[in-house]
C-alpha cells in the first residue's frame, strides 16, 4: 500500500527539518522517495496546514512488570472513577494513575504516542514484564534491566572481580532479560535496605558488602559503554526526595568520569534545603550542571498536582516516603534478593508547599537545560503523574503566560521559592520534536524510529495548529503506526501490535558457569528457564523482536 | 402528584445496573427523557422503557413495582427524596448514599448501604453480605445514616464502618463489625463468630451474648445512662427497636479487640435482670 501524506508542516529534528511544508511517502510501513510519477497512489491524505511530526517516544515510562500489578491492586478506588467500555475494536478496561495494559496502548496512541520504554524490569521478572508489555496493543515497547542491588554482581565486586567479568554478567542479563538498556535504581541502597539500613550515600558503604553507589555506577556504567549499549546507564540515583539531594545528584554527575550516564526523574533529586521549611530548589544548579558536563542526559520526572500512584524498585526511599500515603495504605517488599519494591499512591496538591515547590523545580530543569537534545519529557508514569497529562506538560513548556496562570495560583511561598516566573523560555514546537522524538529515540538507541526521514519506520502524529497547545496534543487529527492509520481526532480506530526493541550485547559464555551454580543454590528458579527465549515473544504471532546496534559494533 | 413508579414489565437474564434512576438524576427529566435512558444490562444497554412501565410523574418519590435480585445499584448515592422497592434488589444498594430514604421491601444483595453517608436506608426482608462495607480495597465504610434492617445480614456487615448506625433486628453472620472504625451496631438475633474481628473503635450493642474472641476482655456489669438516650433515637422508626419493651441500660461490657487498637466496646444485654435494676455487687461477679 502507498500512501500519500500531502503539503503538511514538517518538524523532524533528526533530519534538521524545522517546519518545512512537504509532501511524505510511505510504502510498506517506511518512508519511500517520491516514487515515479505512473505510481498509483492508493491513498492521499491532504495534511496543509496541519502538523507532522514522528509518533512520540516515551523513553521512561513504568508500563510493565509486577509493581505494575501491585499498583493496581492498590488503589481500585482509582479504577472504578474510571472505567473504560469495550468498543467493536478495543478492549474493556480502566483507566486513570495505572491504567489496565490494553488502556494503556489506546491512551497512549490516542495523544500520539508510539513506543513506550520500561525502565525498571527485575531480571527475575522480565517474563512477566515482557508478558505484560505484549499485552500493550500499538505502541512498540522496550525495557531497561534492573542491576545494581541484585545480590550476584555485589559478590562479584566484593571479589574484586575485574571489570572484564562485569561486563559478561551485564551482557548475559541483558539479553537474558531481553533489554535494550541498563538501570540501576538507588545503587546498592535497595539491598542495604535489607540489612536494616535506611539511607545510603554515595561514598555510604553497604553494610554487608562493603560497597559503595559509586562503585557499582562506576562498574556498571563502564560496562554499558564498554558493551557498546547505546541507551547510556539510565540511574535513579541516590537520596530520591530527600532535601538537600541536590548535592548528591551534582556529585553524581562529576563523580562518573566523563561517563555517559543518563540521570533520570532528576526532579526529585534536585532538593536544597534551605529556607523556613528546610526544602528549596536546586533546579537552577542542576541544570546548569547538565549544561556544562556534556556526558549527562537526563529525564525530568515532573509532578503535576491530582492523585496519582508511586510505585518504584526503590523501597529504602518508598519506605521512608509511605507516612505521606494517600490514601493511606502501601506496599513494600523484596523480590528474591535481586531487587525490591515500593508501591504508595500520592495525591500531589498545589496548596502543599513540597508539592507545589517540586512541581516548580521540575519545571525549572526543563526550561533551564539549554540543550533540548539532553532533557526528556517524562512525568516517571505513574510516579509524578498519569502520562495522560503530557499535553498539560507540553502547553506549561510551550506558553509562558499559561504557565505564569498557573505558578500564581500554588502555595505562595513556594512561589517565593522559584525563579519560574521570571524564566521566558517558551519551548518551540522543533524542541517538543526534540523532547519526545528525535531525542528520545537517539538516546534510547533506536536506529529507524522517531524520525520522517526515508527508511525510517513511518510512526506518523498529525496535530492541527492551536494556540492552545494542550488542546492541540491531546487530540492528534492522525496517527500512524507503521504506515497503519490507528488514530484519527483522537480515538483509535485500528490496533495493531508494536515491535519490542532490544539489543544483544556479546558475552563470553563461560560466564555461565558460575551463574548455574549460583541459581542452582540461590534462586528460586533454574538458569535455563531464567533466559527468555526470542520465541517466548514472538511465537503467538502479534509479538515482534527488533535488534538495535551497538557502538562499534556493526 | 403521584409517585414515579417503575413496574419490571419481565425479568432479565443479566444483571441490570439502575445507578441512573435516583431522585436527583431524574430531576426536570421528562417522562419521555426517563424511558429512552439506556441502563446498562450485562455486555448490554436496555432502555428504561424496555424493561419497566413508566406510571406517575414525582421525581422525588420513586417506586420499583417487582423488582428483583438482579436490579442493582439501585439508590446509588441518593442525595434527596425517597425510593421505594416492591420485592428484591440486588446487590449495592444504597451504596454511597448521601441523604433522604431508601426502602427495601424484600431482602437484597451484597454491600447493600455499602459507604452510604447519611439517609435512612430500611429492608425488611434480609441483607446479603457485606451491609454497610467498605468496597474492596477501599479504607472506610459506612460513614453516616441509619441502616434498619428487620431480617437476618450476610457475614462482614459493618466492615470498615466509620460512622452511622446499623439496627438489625435479626441475626448477624459471622465477622460482623470486622475493622470496624467507628459507629454503633445493634442486634436483636444471634451473631456468628468472630465478632468484631480486628474492631478499632465503636460499638456493638447485643440482645444475646455471642460467641467472642481471646482478644476482647471482659470489662463487668454496668448500668449505661446512654442507651436510654439512644433508644429514644430510634423511637420514630419502623422497628422493634421503638419498642419500649425492646429498650434496657444494664449492660455486660467487653472490650477489644485487643489486636487491634482495643478501644472498642461489645456490650450485651444482661439476661434475667430487672429493668434499671439497682447497681449491684454481684455485677462485679
Amino acid at each position: 500500500m502507498l500512501i500519500k501524506l500531502t503539503g503538511g508542516t514538517v518538524y523532524d529534528p533528526a533530519s534538521g527539518i524545522d517546519g518545512k511544508v512537504q509532501t511524505l511517502y510511505v510504502q510498506d510501513g517506511r518512508f519511500i522517495k517520491q516514487p515515479a510519477n505512473d505510481v498509483k497512489i492508493d491513498k492521499e491524505y491532504d495534511l496543509k496546514a496541519k502538523v507532522l511530526m514522528a509518533g512520540a517516544i516515551d523513553m521512561h515510562t513504568h508500563i510493565g512488570g509486577g509493581k505494575g500489578n501491585i499498583a493496581r491492586m492498590l488503589i481500585p478506588e482509582d479504577h472504578r472513577k474510571d472505567p473504560v467500555h469495550r468498543s467493536d475494536i478495543t478492549r474493556s478496561g480502566c483507566g486513570h494513575a495505572m491504567p489496565s495494559t490494553f488502556t494503556t496502548g489506546y491512551r497512549y496512541a490516542e495523544m500520539g504516542y508510539t513506543a513506550g520504554f520500561e525502565p525498571a524490569i527485575l531480571p527475575i521478572n522480565a517474563r512477566q514484564a515482557h508478558m505484560e508489555m505484549a499485552d500493550i496493543p500499538i505502541l512498540d515497547k522496550g525495557g531497561y534491566v534492573m542491576l545494581g542491588s541484585d545480590d550476584y554482581l555485589l559478590r562479584m565486586l566484593t571479589a574484586k572481580k575485574d571489570q572484564k567479568a562485569i561486563n559478561d554478567y551485564v551482557a548475559w542479563t541483558m539479553n537474558a532479560a531481553k533489554a535494550i538498556g541498563v538501570k540501576v535504581v538507588n545503587p546498592g541502597g535497595i539491598n542495604a535496605f535489607k540489612f536494616n539500613q535506611r539511607k545510603l550515600d554515595l561514598d555510604e558503604n553497604n553494610a554487608h558488602y562493603g560497597i559503595s553507589p559509586r562503585e557499582i555506577l562506576i562498574s556498571l556504567a563502564t560496562a554499558v559503554k564498554e558493551l557498546g549499549v547505546k541507551h547510556p546507564l539510565h540511574v535513579h540515583g541516590c537520596n530520591l526526595g530527600v532535601p538537600g539531594n541536590v548535592n548528591t545528584t551534582l556529585d553524581t554527575m562529576q563523580g562518573i568520569g566523563g561517563l555517559p550516564l543518563h540521570l533520570t526523574h532528576i526532579q526529585f533529586h534536585s532538593y536544597g534545603n534551605e529556607g523556613d521549611f528546610k526544602f528549596s530548589s536546586g533546579g537552577a544548579a542542576i541544570a546548569e550542571a547538565i549544561n556544562k558536563t556534556p556526558n549527562i542526559t537526563a529525564d525530568v520526572g515532573q509532578i503535576l498536582f491530582g492523585q496519582t500512584i508511586t510505585a518504584s524498585g526503590d523501597n529504602m526511599r518508598q519506605h521512608a516516603n509511605h507516612g505521606f500515603a494517600s490514601p493511606d495504605k502501601w506496599v513494600s517488599m523484596d523480590i528474591e534478593c535481586d531487587a525490591g519494591c515500593g508501591v504508595v499512591p500520592f495525591k500531589y496538591r498545589d496548596q502543599n508547599f513540597v508539592n507545589a515547590l517540586q512541581w516548580a523545580i521540575g519545571l525549572e530543569i526543563f526550561l533551564l537545560v539549554d540543550d533540548p537534545w539532553r532533557v526528556f519529557l517524562t512525568t516517571d508514569h505513574p510516579n509524578g503523574a498519569p502520562f495522560t497529562t503530557y499535553p498539560h506538560l507540553i502547553r506549561l513548556l510551550m506558553d509562558k503566560s499559561f504557565r505564569n496562570d498557573m505558578l500564581a495560583t500554588i502555595h505562595p511561598e513556594a512561589q517565593k521559592m522559584t525563579t519560574l516566573g521570571s524564566i521566558d523560555r517558551e519551548y518551540s514546537l522543533q524542541e517538543i520534536a526534540i523532547l519526545t522524538r528525535a531525542g528520545a529515540a537517539k538516546l534510547v538507541g533506536l536506529e529507524d524510529r522517531g524520525s520522517l526521514a526515508e527508511g525510517a519506520w513511518a510512526d506518523i502524529t498529525v496535530y492541527t495548529e492551536n494556540a492552545d497547545r494542550e488542546k492541540m496534543f491531546e487530540k492528534p487529527d492522525y496517527v500512524f503506526k507503521d504506515g497503519e492509520l490507528v488514530v484519527v481526532d483522537g480515538k483509535v480506530v485500528h490496533t495493531k501490535w508494536g515491535t519490542t526493541h532490544i539489543v544483544r550485547p556479546d558475552w563470553d559464555s563461560s560466564v555461565e558457569k558460575d551463574l548455574q551454580k549460583y541459581f542452582d543454590r540461590f534462586m528460586t528458579m533454574k538458569v535455563g528457564n531464567f533466559k527468555i527465549s526470542d520465541d517466548e515473544i514472538t511465537e503467538d504471532g502479534r509479538g515482534s523482536l527488533t535488534t538495535h546496534s551497538l557502538n562499534g559494533v556493526t | 402528584m403521584s409517585a414515579l413508579t417503575f413496574s419490571a414489565k419481565h425479568e432479565t437474564a443479566q444483571r441490570v445496573d439502575m445507578s441512573p434512576l435516583v431522585c436527583q438524576l431524574l430531576k426536570d427529566m421528562s417522562l419521555a427523557d426517563i424511558a429512552a435512558i439506556e441502563l446498562q444490562n450485562g455486555k448490554r444497554k436496555i432502555r428504561v422503557d424496555e424493561l419497566f412501565d413508566i406510571s406517575g410523574e414525582d421525581s422525588q418519590d420513586i417506586i420499583i413495582n417487582n423488582s428483583y435480585a438482579k436490579l442493582d445499584f439501585i439508590g446509588k448515592e441518593l442525595a434527596s427524596g425517597r425510593m421505594t422497592v416492591q420485592g428484591e434488589a440486588g446487590a449495592y444498594f444504597g451504596m454511597g448514599m448521601k441523604s433522604g430514604e431508601l426502602l427495601a421491601g424484600g431482602s437484597v444483595g451484597l454491600y447493600a448501604a455499602c459507604e452510604m453517608k447519611n439517609g435512612l436506608l430500611t429492608i425488611k426482608g434480609d441483607a446479603g453480605d457485606f451491609l454497610g462495607a467498605a468496597l474492596p480495597g477501599n479504607k472506610q465504610g459506612m460513614k453516616g445514616g441509619t441502616v434498619l434492617v428487620k431480617g437476618n445480614v450476610g457475614q462482614r456487615a459493618g466492615d470498615h464502618m466509620r460512622r452511622g448506625v446499623m439496627l438489625i433486628e435479626g441475626n448477624a453472620g459471622d465477622y460482623c463489625g470486622s475493622r470496624m472504625i467507628a459507629g454503633t451496631i445493634a442486634v436483636m438475633g444471634s451473631t456468628g463468630r468472630f465478632l468484631g474481628y480486628a474492631m478499632q473503635r465503636g460499638t456493638i450493642l447485643l440482645w444475646k451474648q455471642p460467641q467472642l474472641s481471646a482478644t476482647f476482655n471482659d470489662c463487668g456489669s454496668h448500668t449505661l445512662a446512654f442507651l436510654p438516650i439512644l433508644f429514644k433515637s430510634f423511637t420514630s422508626l419502623d422497628s422493634k427497636f421503638a419498642k419500649e419493651s425492646a429498650t434496657f441500660n444494664r449492660v455486660r461490657r467487653f472490650g477489644g479487640d485487643m489486636a487491634e487498637k482495643g478501644r472498642a466496646e461489645v456490650l450485651v444485654k444482661l439476661q434475667n435482670e430487672e429493668k434499671n435494676a439497682a447497681f449491684s455487687a454481684a455485677s462485679f461477679s
